[in-house]
């Protein structure tokens, strides 16, 4: 009998699987090893920023994408090729502050969050806080400063995830980026 | 396409990140809480794997899914080479193992080998814990990036 | 529908038990714990005889005045018991196999929760949905 053929793989689904479950470890063995959440978020946030400056050569490299004109421009490439070809969901871009340097990323669909049911002791936990940081890390390493946030979670009851990106300044030079 | 590699960055961060905060005289420890968290990850793995399987037989009939449906799930690709004692141990080879390919074949890399090696052997210590098999997991690099895995079945 | 939903750990201790009505719990706790053996017995003929059972699914463990009793294990050697009422003759078979089906993904789904320690009892809210669509009366 042959298992191989017993189970029909979608060897994508798997690899979003495989990441979720081991960010989860991940966020499992922050919440034992430190105190309060607060810490937590800051410590996926730095991981996150980590990962983003790697990232971003690897992104530039595969999607053929040169320089951004403009933050509106950015804010669709982070949300049509970045989360889809690193998360495969696409968030909306909308909720522009006036001035034009402030969105929101808005998703129906986590990935991180498929299987996890927070704790009640663990309301203040930004879950998938990591990707604050790969945004920033991202952003970072073409040289735009931003910082970001979650607003709304629906681990948290709420009926979208929102991340919120504010555009701070132009980094003139390029400084190498450097682990936190 | 890329899903692949975004796992390899994450487990990349999560050895940097444990490595850098933990003291530097606890290697031991920064071992355990990588071994930790594939242990965790193998336990749901296998659950998800298994969910349309027919029932085991053996023991080695285990071990081969492993080599097989797991080491394909996980790592894109089958165990080269599983050889065993019948008593017992089982080794599975690997002769380009993934989560080694991003690293340089130099000899200084060899000694970061087993905080990239911890996850891995952790996952299956915990896939196979899930499906009752009790074992020791232990990993070995010759040459870069080959890896040998020891499995060693506890019984009690 | 199913009067009673089990989950038992590979060690043979209930995870969860949820029956209907409450008052049951106790006499269900017994019937659940009695089906065991029949488990283990089905169990563990698998690669002993050339006709062995390698389905998950275990059908009727055993039949009752008042109960059927079907059980499954998965790989994992966590067993999951569902009691109906024998006057309820319209469970067929398929239904019994689709029930135990979404109960298995449920388990799944729930044990893949980070914040979930294997082995402890269950206690997610998404999992006690997914069984109180099994026990609604109609």
């Amino acid at each position: 009998m042959s298992r191989q053929s017993s189970r029909a793989t979608d060897p994508r689904k798997i690899s979003q699987e495989l990441f979720t479950l081991t960010y989860g470890a991940l966020v499992a063995q922050l919440v034992k090893d430190y105190e309060g959440d607060e810490e937590v978020n800051k410590q996926l946030d730095k991981m996150g920023y980590n990962i983003g400056i790697r990232l971003v050569e690897d992104f530039l490299a595969r999607s053929g994408i040169g320089r951004c004109n403009d933050f509106r421009e950015t804010a669709d490439i982070i949300a049509k090729s970045g989360f889809r070809m690193f998360l495969g969901v696409t968030p909306s871009v909308s909720n522009w502050s006036p001035a034009g340097d402030e969105f929101s990323l808005l998703m129906d669909n986590n990935p991180l969050t498929d299987f996890v049911e927070l704790p009640e002791d663990h309301s203040n936990l930004n879950y998938s806080n990591v990707l604050c940081g790969v945004i920033r890390g991202a952003l970072e390493s073409v040289q735009m400063d931003v910082s970001v946030r979650f607003v709304q979670d629906t681990l948290k009851g709420d009926n979208q995830t929102e991340i919120r990106v504010k555009f701070i300044q132009r980094l003139e030079d390029a400084l190498p980026a450097g682990e936190e | 396409m890329a899903d692949d590699f975004i796992f390899d960055f994450l487990h990349m961060e999560i050895v940097n990140f444990v490595q850098r905060t933990t003291s530097p005289d606890d290697k031991d420890k920064v071992i355990s809480k990588l071994e930790q968290m594939g242990y965790r990850v193998g336990q749901s793995l296998i659950e998800k794997f298994t969910r349309e399987s027919p029932r085991f037989s053996s023991e080695l009939d285990i071990i081969k899914f492993v080599c097989k449906d797991l080491w394909n799930g996980v790592y894109k690709k089958q165990v080269d080479n599983l050889r065993t004692n019948h008593q017992g141990v089982y080794v599975l080879q690997d002769n380009k193992f993934r989560l080694l390919t991003q690293m340089s074949s130099g000899k200084q890399y060899m000694e970061a080998a087993p905080q990239y090696l911890a996850f891995p052997c952790g996952l299956i210590r915990g896939g196979l814990a899930n499906l009752g098999v009790n074992c020791v997991v232990t990993a070995e690099v010759s040459t870069m990036p080959a890896c040998k895995f020891q499995v060693m079945i506890q019984r009690t | 529908m199913a009067v009673c939903v089990a989950v038992i750990a590979k060690e043979n201790y209930p995870l969860y038990i949820r029956t209907i009505p409450t008052e049951n719990e106790l006499k269900f706790h017994y019937t659940v714990h009695t089906c065991l053996d029949v488990i283990e017995e089905k169990v563990s003929s698998v690669g002993k005889s050339s006709n062995d059972l390698r389905e998950l699914y275990l059908g009727l463990l055993y039949p009752t005045e008042d109960y059927k009793v079907y059980g499954y294990v998965t790989n994992t050697k966590v067993k999951f018991v569902i009691v109906v009422e024998s006057s309820n003759t319209q469970m067929r078979d398929n239904e019994i196999r689709n029930m135990f089906k979404t109960l298995h993904n449920a388990y799944v789904d729930m044990l893949c929760n980070p914040f979930y320690t294997p082995g402890e009892n269950v206690k997610s809210k998404a999992f006690d949905n997914t069984v109180n669509q099994m026990m609604i009366q109609d």
